[in-house]
């Protein structure tokens, strides 16, 4: 009795392994450039009191989620493994009056492509210098993309 | 050479003191599932075979149980799982205490002095029977309540670890005058910052370059001391035991905080040093137990307290609408926790009854400018019915009914700070409502098992819980250690799992096989889901509940080859998903993939007794994740561990070597809590230890 309940388990466990053909999305959600519209770009200049057109393509293989940009500043020189290239840097500083910007944006349901259009407005007095831009994405299994670019706010 | 495994008479919960030991004589570094009364599959293991497979810590020893394993939580510290369940989902008890620290953590130890430690035993499987809450997926227990037999006996050991420069010395001390005992231990360890086998890591986003490949800011210290009265008759037993263990340790500088930014602290110029951020916990127990037996009846009296003290301390910055706050405590909790138990056990005839209550009060509170668990306070009641009938010899059967009561009461908390809300206002915004809930459950388990010369067979279905923690109930706030938003849920169940296990073990006089399969079914499992929203520009992580299938099996086989060598092949799979919720088909986060180990062991009793073992421990592939996961690849390491042990004049003199990772491998573990900064496991390691015992 006890052993045909065990050989009665273990078929079980054995069979339960095998049904292994995963159907759930593994896939993150991509940030990427659309052509020359693209923007910000790395080691873009912009000037204190203007506007950032941010425009990036957002897309994922089954449904978007929603998106956050972030800019903080880089006086202190880290960097960042999404940004590849090297820009002119400004020599290390301390922050006075660092921009900080941190907004939640949603993205509209049932979307694979989105195409990301915001104007930031840079205050006119905050510190110039070296920053990050960073682009926050999900997608809605939860999956998170990440893209940074190095930029410049001159005066 | 051989080694003693204890087989215990009676479950954990009871104290060394009162158990009928059978002893069972087993190869030297077979760790074996004890086959005797019970049912449940459960080892034991020896202060022996602790010293001899000392590996640098009481969890690195315990992975040498298939089933059993260390989660590397950083600074070289892990916390321990069982079958893939930890945290919350298994209980650590120490005398048949459970230890009540901030086990939501997901990064401090067991805050217990591993070196005081008698005896351990691992119960694989659902223990609430004994312990209430929490004890899904088992129970690790500790002993250090061993009754000293010589008027006068101790023990001096030095060890120490090369990754990690750890150093460490722990001493102990036993008097028996009569039937009166004393004793007392103190360990002291300090070490430091973590080496792995890397240039640089990458955290969110960030890259960081590693000096020397140390892990910046990792290093820490313990100190620990326990002293012990006690009174040992034939019909009544009493001790009272005080123990304290400190702790202190760094966090890897570059990946924790509000977000990832330079300090103007030179991590770089000691390795031995801690600076901010740190954290430090401070354990206090008082524990008295009291027994009193004849024939036929046995009561006994367990009474505890428990003091968690746990400060975390970081440089201060604003973040968001925080002002950089004054001071660099982030947090602080302060736990106490009150526990009584009483426990009644009668022979009759064939029968073994076990009846008792348990009642926990535990209170919590927090300072510090950072917030992720509100104040609360707990209470929690239950009472359990055991029978163990033995109608024959070869057949023993057992069931146990528990029902648990608990009441709950989360406080309130606002920022200390005003955050701007539509129309202008500015607020200091609730992060945790005031509220009171209870919780009650009623558990039971079944179990047989069956001997005959050659064979056991055991089986066990039984019904664990766990109550939700006030994390999940009641966080809404910046995890600031892994930069995410967290997001409790008040109307969360107490969590349920269902669990079959069966056991085969063979064996004659050189060989041995064992296979445990196990099937687990949660109706509710409490899981931090990570959702497509973003709060307060981190991606929102929300605790829910889903239907969770989990099943698995453990298997060992061991041979001796010649009076000398000893062969051991082992492993484990497992195997998880999620029934129903967002996550549907998705698996548990942390799901351990399968490993297997080979193990030759060469032992002899020339001068004393001596061991040369060789290991390959094999982990596979694991692409069932769940996000934020990330794959990570199989790999193998190769270990070497040589003990030896000189006896004279009473007295004896051992010597522990444990080298890992000999090839110094560069591999992820995929259950480690720093795989997902993608931080490699520790290169090239040895652990040495030298004891001197009297």
């Amino acid at each position: 009795m006890k052993k045909t309940f065990f050989s009665a388990f273990l078929l079980c466990a054995l069979c339960a392994c095998s049904s292994s053909d995963k159907t759930e999305d593994m896939t993150k959600p991509e940030i990427t450039a659309d052509g020359e519209q693209t923007c910000p770009v790395d080691c873009q200049q912009f000037k204190r009191g203007s506007v950032i057109p941010f425009h990036y393509l957002l897309s994922d293989n089954v449904e978007l989620g929603s998106y956050n940009i972030e800019v903080h500043n880089n006086f202190d020189h880290h960097t960042h493994s999404t940004s590849a290239a090297e820009c002119e840097i400004d020599a290390e500083k301390a922050p006075v009056k660092p921009w900080v910007y941190n907004s939640d944006f949603d993205i509209p349901q049932g979307q694979q492509t989105y195409t990301a259009i915001i104007n930031i407005d840079i205050p006119a007095d905050i510190d110039p210098g070296d920053y990050h831009f960073m682009v926050r994405l999900t997608d809605q299994a939860g999956w998170q993309q990440l893209r940074s670019m190095a930029i410049k706010i001159v005066e | 050479m051989t080694h003693f495994l204890a087989a215990t008479a009676l479950l954990c919960a009871m104290t060394d003191t009162v158990i009928d030991i059978e002893e069972v004589t087993i190869t030297d570094h077979t760790v074996r599932t004890v086959q005797t009364n019970t049912t449940l599959p459960s080892i034991q293991l020896t202060h022996d075979y602790l010293q001899q497979n000392f590996s640098g810590s009481l969890m690195q020893t315990l992975q040498g149980i298939p089933g059993v394993k260390a989660m590397s939580i950083g600074s070289g510290q892990s916390k321990p799982t069982i079958r893939g369940l930890g945290f919350n989902r298994m209980a650590v008890a120490e005398d048949g205490i459970k230890h009540e620290g901030q086990q939501w953590g997901d990064d401090h130890g067991l805050e217990i002095d591993q070196f005081a430690i008698d005896r351990v035993e691992v119960i694989k499987g659902p223990a609430a029977l004994l312990y209430g809450s929490d004890a899904i997926g088992g129970v690790i227990c500790l002993y250090t309540n061993h009754i000293p037999t010589d008027s006068l006996s101790g023990a001096v050991q030095l060890f120490g670890r090369s990754n990690n420069g750890q150093l460490g010395a722990s001493a102990k001390l036993g008097l028996r005058a009569g039937k009166l005992f004393c004793r007392a231990n103190f360990t002291i360890i300090n070490y430091g910052d973590y080496k792995v086998p890397t240039d640089s890591i990458q955290y969110y986003s960030y890259y960081i370059r590693l000096k020397d490949q140390r892990l910046r800011n990792t290093a820490g210290l313990e100190r620990d001391g326990s002293l012990m009265f006690g009174y040992a008759g034939y019909n009544f037993h009493s001790d009272l035991r005080v123990s304290d263990s400190y702790a202190k340790s760094g966090f890897f500088a570059n990946a924790h905080g509000l977000e990832v930014r330079l300090s103007d602290i030179d991590y770089d110029r000691s390795r031995r040093d801690i600076d901010l951020p740190y954290q430090w916990v401070n354990h206090l127990k008082v524990l008295s137990h009291s027994s009193w037996r004849n024939n036929v009846l046995s009561v006994d009296v367990s009474l505890a307290y428990q003091n968690n003290r746990r400060e975390e301390c970081s440089e201060p910055v604003s973040h968001g609408y925080m002002p950089k706050p004054d001071g660099s405590m982030e947090r602080h909790f302060d736990k106490s926790t009150y526990t009584a138990n009483l426990g009644l056990k009668m022979s009759l005839a064939e029968h073994n009854l076990n009846a008792g209550v348990n009642t926990e009060y535990q209170h919590n509170r927090r300072t510090g400018w950072g917030f992720i668990i509100p104040d609360f306070e707990t209470g929690s009641y239950g009472a359990y019915l055991l029978d163990k009938w033995q109608p024959t010899d070869k057949l023993k059967l057992n069931a146990g009914l528990r029902y648990d009561f608990a009441q709950t009461h989360i406080h309130s908390y606002n920022d200390w700070y005003k955050t701007p809300v539509a129309g202008g206002d500015s607020v200091f915004k609730q992060r945790s409502a005031d509220i009171d809930l209870t919780f009650n459950n009623l558990t039971w388990s079944v179990g047989a098992s069956y001997e005959t010369a050659d064979w056991v067979l055991k089986a066990n279905a039984g019904k664990s819980f766990r109550i939700p923690i006030p994390k999940e109930l009641g966080a809404d706030g910046i995890n600031y250690h892994i930069f995410r938003y967290e997001r409790g849920n008040t109307q969360l169940d107490p969590e349920v799992s269902y669990q079959l296990d069966v056991s085969a073990y063979w064996a004659n006089k050189v060989a041995s096989i064992q296979i445990e399969p196990y099937l687990n079914y949660f109706p509710n499992y409490i899981y931090l889901n990570p959702t497509s929203l973003y709060e307060e520009g981190l991606q929102l992580y929300h605790y829910t509940q889903a239907e969770v299938l989990r099943y698995g099996v453990e298997c060992q086989t061991t041979c001796k080859i010649t009076r000398h060598i000893d062969a051991e092949l082992k492993g484990e799979y497992l195997y998880a998903e999620q029934l129903s919720g967002e996550k549907k088909g998705y698996t548990l986060p942390f799901s351990t993939p399968w490993s297997a180990d080979a193990g030759l062991k060469y032992s002899h009793k020339r001068h004393g007794e001596g061991s040369v073992g060789l290991n390959v421990h094999i982990v596979g592939k694991q692409d069932n994740i769940v996000p934020p996961e990330k794959p990570t690849d199989g790999y193998w390491t190769l270990n070497l561990s040589a003990s030896h042990r000189f006896h004279f004049a009473g007295s004896s003199i051992s010597l522990s070597l444990h080298a890992d990772n000999l090839l110094n491998k560069r591999y992820y573990d995929h259950t480690s809590y720093y795989r997902l900064i993608d931080v490699p496991e520790a290169g090239r390691n040895f652990a040495i230890m030298a004891g001197w015992e009297f």
